[in-house]
């Protein structure tokens, strides 16, 4: 059957046939075609390591020139193929916004970064003024013109990638997770911004992405993959609808729409206070970041710290574990004060697990890292300690391995692994879910619940509402250095305007139940 | 010197790593300085500098040995030495002078290779290439020639160690280190890696 | 204005009395030049004489450190002259202070002159202009900027590795071994990190058209005009001057040996 009967336009990108391997590796597509419309917006979902990043790169004309990589099959672009376009045209009409918004720019400048792409497509000087403009006002930050790129938020950096991206007026524009990384206000933003671009330009949007629930709205049509081939290709409604056993095998997330979780509480808390701080206030230079905060945790507590960034967060998770120089206050483990505990024991009893895993790796191999501890601390016992974190922490496989070749969430579990002392009174996580899959997220939270219920308390760092609302028993709302709030997660979704002040969103299932 | 046959990424990683450099070298800059104070009293401060020069070559190496293409050991000594002027080194705008210089010196080495070796005697001549090169402009530039012909012979040994240590030696260990995170997967380097296990393995 | 100046041949100008004053041993040309670059730096660059100090001052520190080193190892052929005073086992002669004071003032002229364009030139125009002016190949133009963007980030980086390292328990390092296996904690994810960056960096730069090729236009055209060759003509004018006096007067002295005698 002639396929392209059925078509009434040519498609602005097909590929046939396409299948992608490094070198000496098993290949990571398997003859993969696929056909794009004008004007159509599809995801391409899988989980991680099912080669759709790779897609987009091969999409965009960059693979396999940049990498040591073998290419068979072809990509077509307007039915001529993308090999016969010159170098560094094909990328003009087909754009890609990538996930990292800290390495997708050159320049320091947005205004330079944006005269940059049209540097490269040879646009006359004259006409740059106004493209740069009339860009920026496209995507809302004309303000931010003359600003230094590095000085803007996560959400911001994405929006200046993706006006870079426009300035090339592509055809297709591909966004590869570009959320993820993002605190899900400014993610919600950037989804919104894109579906209005897609409206106003008419350009056909590939979206590739995990976690597909914030861009149902847009969406005409899902590809997934699994194991580097086409596993299933259809309207998104009806393949999650009909196929969810089949996706869920293939540990891919379903939207909450089409599988709520149900609801559910920590189980409470013991009585005993084990940790408390008092009146911490921290000041860099003249500002002061924090200040008078105190809070205290219950064995078996979980608290939640949220907030916009910049709000004082961090500083406070760092404050509180004695990270950072005091102004005022003071920080009590148990009946002693961290002078009279001295840093040493304070450390054995505390745990904390920084946002990037790849920080507090310090040795070749995960058995080291997990033998280092308790081999300062002049245990006897640490080979057998380290057993039973290998096991607990399902890094049984990769004991030999080095600590930087893991996946995230092995690399995120290792971390968590590595803090444990025998008797952890607390625990600080700094964004524990941040940039990681649905499935990896949970597996870690469960193990830290797991901690919890044995009676350690944990104080963590997230944007995830629902994480708050599942696990936590309180959650404290930080504010330009002071806390907004401080109680249950149910009394904090009630107060609207603060959760709108404070640039945080409800999760899903609060507001289809409540 | 030509930059043809470079991947796009490879200039950046070269870029990104005379930037990291540029940094280190600055740090060893004050370090020295104190190094020279510490050691004035037993009449040794000559040596200051000379014991922790070989620091200053280790982004030639490290790069060389990495990308392993022409022209890598030269640009990115270059470039490190260009960083630390733009962010204000006490050295001034010779430095750039002296840093193309020193990245020629090990250029110099990978060149007698063809560009074909790096091994790690190749290293720690590129390394000793790299601080012999450096002399011969110090001779000049910082008024080298002012001190007694026993001095200047003792200096320049006390370069070429530091040389083949600190660089080629030291800029080796960490690449080999870095290696092993696999982040080098798509350079060079991390292939000889990868090509070694599997040969291994089978 | 200095600022306004084409930021590549601003480079130059600074760099040949830098190369050319590396040849004199004498206390007058390096002092000459020295007030004239100074008084050029207050009066006419533009650049506020507080904020010069501040950069200054550490110029003057680091410039008597080395004058003081010179005066107690200058061989021979430079220090002769009557002792003068005897610091343990250095003798310290006329002549050595001489070469002393001649190779401070000279580490201060390359400080000036380095104050000089540092203050007065903008790095992402200096990168432009050296790839417009001067045929640096765009791919290392670029490169470089890109790599000059994660300074900000590897600061910060630094701080959270710190931290993270000390929750761990490996604090200070005693001994070499030591030393270098926390050389190695800090360099290894640092620069891992930043090799992942600058992979994913080039994938951007390549997804937004760059090829690297001569063939660009310029939002910030960069140029050499009069302006700039007079600025040129008369830092070196001023230095040839300087020589040329000093030669007359019998002061200069280039390795050690003066000239005209």
């Amino acid at each position: 059957m002639d396929v392209s009967a059925k078509h009434h336009k040519p498609p602005v990108i097909e590929l046939k046939h396409v299948s992608f391997s490094y070198e000496e590796e098993a290949p990571l597509l398997h003859d993969i075609s696929l056909r794009f419309d004008a004007g159509e917006c599809c995801l391409i979902g899988g989980a991680s390591g099912s080669g759709k990043s790779t897609l987009a790169l091969i999409m965009n004309g960059l693979y396999p020139e940049a990498v040591e990589g073998t290419m068979k099959g072809e990509v077509r672009l307007h039915g001529r193929p993308l090999s016969s376009y010159d170098k560094g045209e094909a990328a003009q009409h087909i754009g890609v916004l990538f996930q990292d918004p800290e390495s997708q720019f050159c320049m320091i400048k947005v205004e330079d970064e944006l005269a940059f792409v049209l540097e490269n497509i040879a646009v006359p000087r004259e006409e740059m003024d106004n493209k740069i403009a009339g860009v920026l006002q496209e995507t809302g930050m004309s303000d931010f013109r003359h600003r230094a790129i590095h000085e803007l938020s996560g959400g911001q950096k994405q929006k200046i990638a993706l006006a870079s991206v426009l300035l090339l007026d592509p055809e297709v524009l591909i966004v590869d997770e570009p959320a993820a990384n993002l605190d899900p206000a400014s993610g919600q933003e950037l989804v919104q911004l894109i579906g209005r671009i897609r409206r106003t330009r008419g350009c056909t949007v590939l979206i590739i992405e995990h976690q597909a629930d914030r861009w149902l709205p847009l969406l005409d049509r899902a590809v997934f993959l699994a194991a580097g081939k086409v596993m299933l290709d259809g309207c998104p409604d009806t393949l999650y609808q009909t196929k969810r056993a089949l996706l869920k095998q293939e540990g891919i997330h379903l939207p909450f729409r089409y599988d709520p979780v149900p609801p559910r509480k920590p189980d409470p808390h013991g009585e005993e206070v084990i940790f408390d701080v008092r009146e911490l206030t921290v000041s860099k230079r003249t500002k002061t970041i924090i200040q008078h905060l105190s809070f205290s945790l219950h064995r078996g507590e979980m608290l939640a710290i949220a907030g916009e960034n910049g709000s004082g967060k961090t500083t406070l998770l760092q404050a509180a574990a004695g990270l950072v120089p005091l102004k005022t206050g003071q920080i009590m483990l148990k009946d002693k004060t961290l002078e009279q505990m001295g840093e040493q024991e304070f450390r054995q009893r505390t745990g904390f697990v920084f946002q990037n895993p790849e920080h507090q790796f310090i040795t070749d191999t995960v058995e080291e890292e997990l033998l280092f501890g308790p081999e300062l601390a002049g245990r006897k016992d640490a080979g057998q300690w380290m057993e039973k974190l290998l096991e607990r922490f399902r890094l049984n496989n990769h004991r030999h391995h080095n600590p930087f070749m893991l996946s995230g969430g092995q690399k995120r579990r290792l971390s968590a692994a590595v803090m444990l002392g025998e008797v952890s009174d607390v625990l600080f996580l700094d964004e524990p879910t941040f940039g990681q899959d649905a499935a990896s997220s949970d597996d870690l939270m469960n193990m830290i619940d797991e901690l919890r219920k044995e009676g350690t308390a944990i104080v963590m760092i997230t944007h995830d509402m629902m994480l708050v609302d599942r696990y936590c028993h309180r959650v404290l709302v930080m504010k330009d250095g002071e806390a907004a709030f401080d109680g249950e997660p149910g009394e904090l979704w009630k107060q609207r305007d603060l959760l709108h002040s404070c640039s945080l969103m409800q999760p899903e299932e609060e507001a289809v139940t409540g | 010197m030509l930059l043809r046959e470079w991947k796009l990424k490879e200039i950046v990683l070269m870029s990104i790593l005379g930037v990291v450099f540029a940094f280190i070298y600055l740090g060893f800059y004050f370090f020295g300085q104190g190094l020279r104070n510490a050691l004035m009293p037993f009449g040794l401060a000559p040596f200051g500098y000379e014991l922790i020069f070989g620091i200053w070559f280790i982004v030639s190496i490290v790069a060389a040995y990495i990308i392993r293409k022409k022209g890598a050991a030269f640009w990115s000594e270059l470039i490190a030495g260009t960083v630390q002027v733009l962010v204000g080194s006490p050295a001034g705008p010779q430095l750039i002078i002296s840093a193309a210089i020193q990245g020629l010196g090990a250029e110099a080495a990978f060149a007698a290779t063809k560009w074909k070796n790096y091994s790690l005697w190749v290293l720690v001549a590129a390394g000793m290439s790299a601080a012999l090169f450096s002399y011969a402009w110090g001779w000049f530039q910082s008024g080298l020639a002012a001190l007694p012909a026993g001095l200047i012979i003792a200096t320049l040994l006390v370069r070429l160690a530091s040389g083949a240590l600190l660089a080629g030696v030291l800029g080796k260990w960490i690449s080999d280190q870095l290696a092993k995170t696999g982040v080098l997967r798509g350079y060079a380097l991390g292939k000889v890696k990868q090509n070694g296990r599997i040969r291994k393995a089978s | 204005m200095t600022a306004s100046l084409n930021p590549a041949l601003k480079a130059v100008t600074v760099l040949i009395p830098g190369i050319l004053l590396s040849f004199s041993f004498d206390i007058f040309t390096p002092l000459v030049f020295l007030l004239f670059i100074i008084g050029y730096t207050i009066f006419f660059s533009g650049v506020p004489l507080k904020k010069w100090l501040m950069f200054f001052l550490p110029f003057m520190i680091l410039a008597a450190g080395f004058a003081w080193m010179s005066m107690l190892y200058a061989s021979g052929s430079f220090a002769e002259g009557r002792t003068l005073f005897t610091v343990w086992r250095f003798d310290v002669t006329t002549g050595s202070v001489a070469v002393g004071i001649s190779l401070a003032l000279r580490s201060l002229c390359f400080g000036a002159l380095s104050l000089l364009f540092i203050l007065t030139t903008d790095s992402t125009k200096f990168m432009l202009s050296l790839m417009q002016q001067f045929k640096l190949p765009p791919s290392i133009t670029y490169g470089v900027l890109a790599g000059y963007r994660f300074l900000p980030l590897f600061r910060h980086e630094f701080q959270l590795l710190r931290q993270a390292q000390r929750v761990r328990g490996a604090g200070r390092a005693k001994g070499i071994k030591a030393k270098i296996l926390q050389f190695r904690r800090y360099a290894v994810p640092l620069m891992a990190n930043a090799i992942r960056r600058a992979e994913r960096t080039a994938n951007a730069m390549e997804s937004k058209g760059f090829t690297g090729s001569y063939e660009r236009t310029h939002y910030h055209h960069m140029q050499i005009t009069a302006k700039d060759w007079s600025f040129f003509g008369m830092v070196n004018g001023a230095l040839l001057i300087t020589f040329a006096v000093s030669y007359y007067l019998g002061y200069l002295s280039i390795f050690g040996y003066q000239a005209g005698s």
